[in-house]
């Protein structure tokens, strides 16, 4: 349960001048069950175009998303995002955060709340269920939107760089968290980060775009087996992984140096 | 200075000579935090000194100088004649009954107001075509001063109840409809998103996620609504009533009673007062959760 298919998909806008963005261009992808598959590339280059159309809050301009063999249309809470700007309800609790969704769809009362509790637990907030988000850490916060986003019992997960925000020590500990919570529940991820080494941890594959238009420009397949322990970060192979992901993206950030240099000579041109 | 000159390490690791630290240790000294001088407090105090000194001024002015009771009565004077209205009324009525009138009259106009103009401005602003069908009305009404339709209300309903209330309530519906809408315009689109990704019909959207995202402003509305509410009553008593604070100071005015209009005018005041806070706390409890992000 949880294959993304992503098949030819291109989405274009229109800037405020009209001008068409070819923000995403012919993307393929083959996400398995119960993989993890993370995004890195340069700002701009459309990951999270990418993730809102999978999401189903917009459609593609052309080409098709499917998830277990079901067209994508729409948004629903088989795919759940986690965001990395506030998306919390800032007038309820963490436990009434939790809760919404399965209440709202009518889920027995008995079972949400066992539920939650569980995840409130799993994510370590089973103490601060009764605070407001106002009340709790940035990276608190971002436990809570995960204990929310998997009360769903989804089959994907969508994580639009959802440690950015957070210092050195809080993304490890978010890191090791995600891991321990695939282990138990195996939901697909769908991951977009800009930290390097946060992506080949967690990925089974992490996949380097381009930007202007938006395209898949490498796969990398990250050989060690799932759950991992952060210690894996220091092994030989990881660091040799690493460095290769790390050329591919410097070769991609150049280029665009390079395509916003010309940009810029033809506009003063 | 040369190297012989005697060198103190001060705590930036920095050499300095004894004459230049001494000048750094009196710049200490001085940027030290100041002892809290009976903290909170001192500000109370401040503000209570004000009132003090503002209220001896005008009984020192008053006592000293023939200054005509018309123009300025003394506090002792306006103490006098507000016992006075205490014990025996203003034209033939209790105070209470004139403060309960004008209480009565805004409370009435202002939530009807409210009442009809919250789901109306949330409908605005939750749906395009019901905007554009409305938006010309509300839009050309909104810079319109309340008090500017009292002589059309009491051209066509006359100088009654119906008239006073019915002013009261144009002006609360006024600005709730358009703050309400406002409110529902700015609810963030990514609370909508997580909403609609919880898998939320939109009846439920509307009621859990766009109707509590939209508060601040709704209440934003309510508070300026309240106080206009008072101001359109007090305008709308000046002019047609037999009873009431506003119809106290132009009828005291009228005769030169000078004591009873300033008792009337500071009447008006408090009553405004303890509206706003009435809302304003009212507003803390419900929007605890916006103390901070
Ligand atoms: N609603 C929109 N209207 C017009 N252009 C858009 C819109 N959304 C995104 N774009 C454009 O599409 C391109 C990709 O945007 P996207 O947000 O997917 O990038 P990203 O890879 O997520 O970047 P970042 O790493 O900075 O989050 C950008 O050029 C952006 O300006
Ligand atoms: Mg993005």
């Amino acid at each position: 349960m949880g294959r993304i298919i992503v098949d030819g998909v291109s989405k274009h806008y229109a800037d405020r001048r009209g001008t068409p963005v070819r923000a995403l261009d012919a993307v393929n992808l083959a996400i398995e069950e119960q993989e993890i598959a993370c995004i890195v590339g340069p700002s701009g280059c459309g990951k999270s175009t990418l993730l809102n159309l999978i999401a189903g809050f917009d459609t593609p301009s052309t080409g098709e998303i499917s998830v277990d063999g079901v067209q994508v249309r729409g948004a629903g809470p088989d795919r759940i995002v986690v965001f990395q700007s506030p998306s919390l309800f800032p007038w309820l609790t963490a436990r009434e955060n939790v809760i919404l969704g399965p209440r709202k769809r009518g889920v027995p009362a008995s079972r949400y709340e066992e539920d939650a509790r569980t995840m409130l637990a799993s994510v370590g907030l089973e103490h601060f269920a009764s605070r407001y988000p106002y009340e709790l850490s940035g990276g608190m916060r971002q436990r809570l939107q995960i204990a929310r986003a998997l009360v769903n019992h989804p089959r994907v997960l969508l994580m639009d760089e959802p440690f950015a925000a957070l210092d050195f020590q809080n993304r490890l500990a978010m890191q090791e968290l995600v891991m321990r919570l695939w282990s138990r529940i195996h939901p697909t991820i769908f991951f977009i980060t800009h930290d390097v080494e946060e992506a080949i941890f967690l990925g089974d594959r992490v996949y380097v775009m381009t930007a202007s238009p938006g395209r898949i420009k490498a796969t990398i397949t990250v050989p060690f087996a799932k759950p991992r322990s952060i210690e894996v970060v220091t092994s030989p192979g990881f660091v040799a992984i690493k460095d290769q992901v790390l050329r591919l993206i410097r070769g991609e950030f150049a280029r665009s140096d390079r395509a916003a240099e010309q940009a810029g000579a033809e506009r003063s041109g | 200075m040369n190297d012989l000159d005697p060198q103190i390490e001060d705590g930036t690791g920095l050499r300095v000579a004894p004459a230049l630290a001494e000048i750094k240790l009196s710049v200490a000294a001085r940027t030290r935090p100041r002892p809290v001088w009976l903290g909170e407090v001192r500000y109370t105090l401040l503000s209570a000194a004000t009132i003090i000194i503002l209220l001896g001024l005008w009984a020192l002015v008053t006592n000293l100088f023939h200054i005509p009771a018309m123009v300025l009565p003394s506090p002792q004077s306006i103490l006098r004649h507000f016992r006075t209205m205490l014990l025996e009324g203003y034209a033939g009525h209790p105070l209470w009954e004139h403060v309960l009138v004008s209480v009565l009259r805004t409370l009435t106009g202002f939530s009807i107001g409210v009442t009809l103009a919250i789901p109306l401005g949330l409908w605005m602003g939750y749906s395009r075509t019901v905007n554009a069908i409305l938006w010309p009305v509300f839009g050309f009404i909104r810079p319109i001063p309340p008090i500017a339709y009292i002589p059309l209300a009491i051209l066509w309903f006359g100088i009654g109840e119906f008239s006073k209330v019915l002013l009261i309530f144009v002006a609360s519906f006024n600005f709730t409809v358009l703050a309400s809408a406002a409110g529902m315009r700015a609810v963030p689109e990514q609370l909508i998103r997580a909403g609609t990704n919880l898998g939320l019909s939109r009846w439920q959207m509307f009621v859990s996620v766009m109707l509590p995202a939209a508060m601040p402003q709704i209440f934003t509305g309510i508070k300026t609504s309240i106080a206009v509410s008072w101001a359109v009553m007090v305008a709308a008593e000046l002019i047609a009533a037999q009873i009431g604070l506003g119809f106290i100071i132009e009828d005291a005015g009228t005769f030169f009673r000078t004591p009873e209009v300033m008792i009337g005018v500071a009447i008006i005041g408090a009553i405004g007062l303890v509206f706003e806070a009435t809302v304003v706390a009212i507003e803390r409890r419900v929007l605890h959760w916006q103390a901070k992000g």
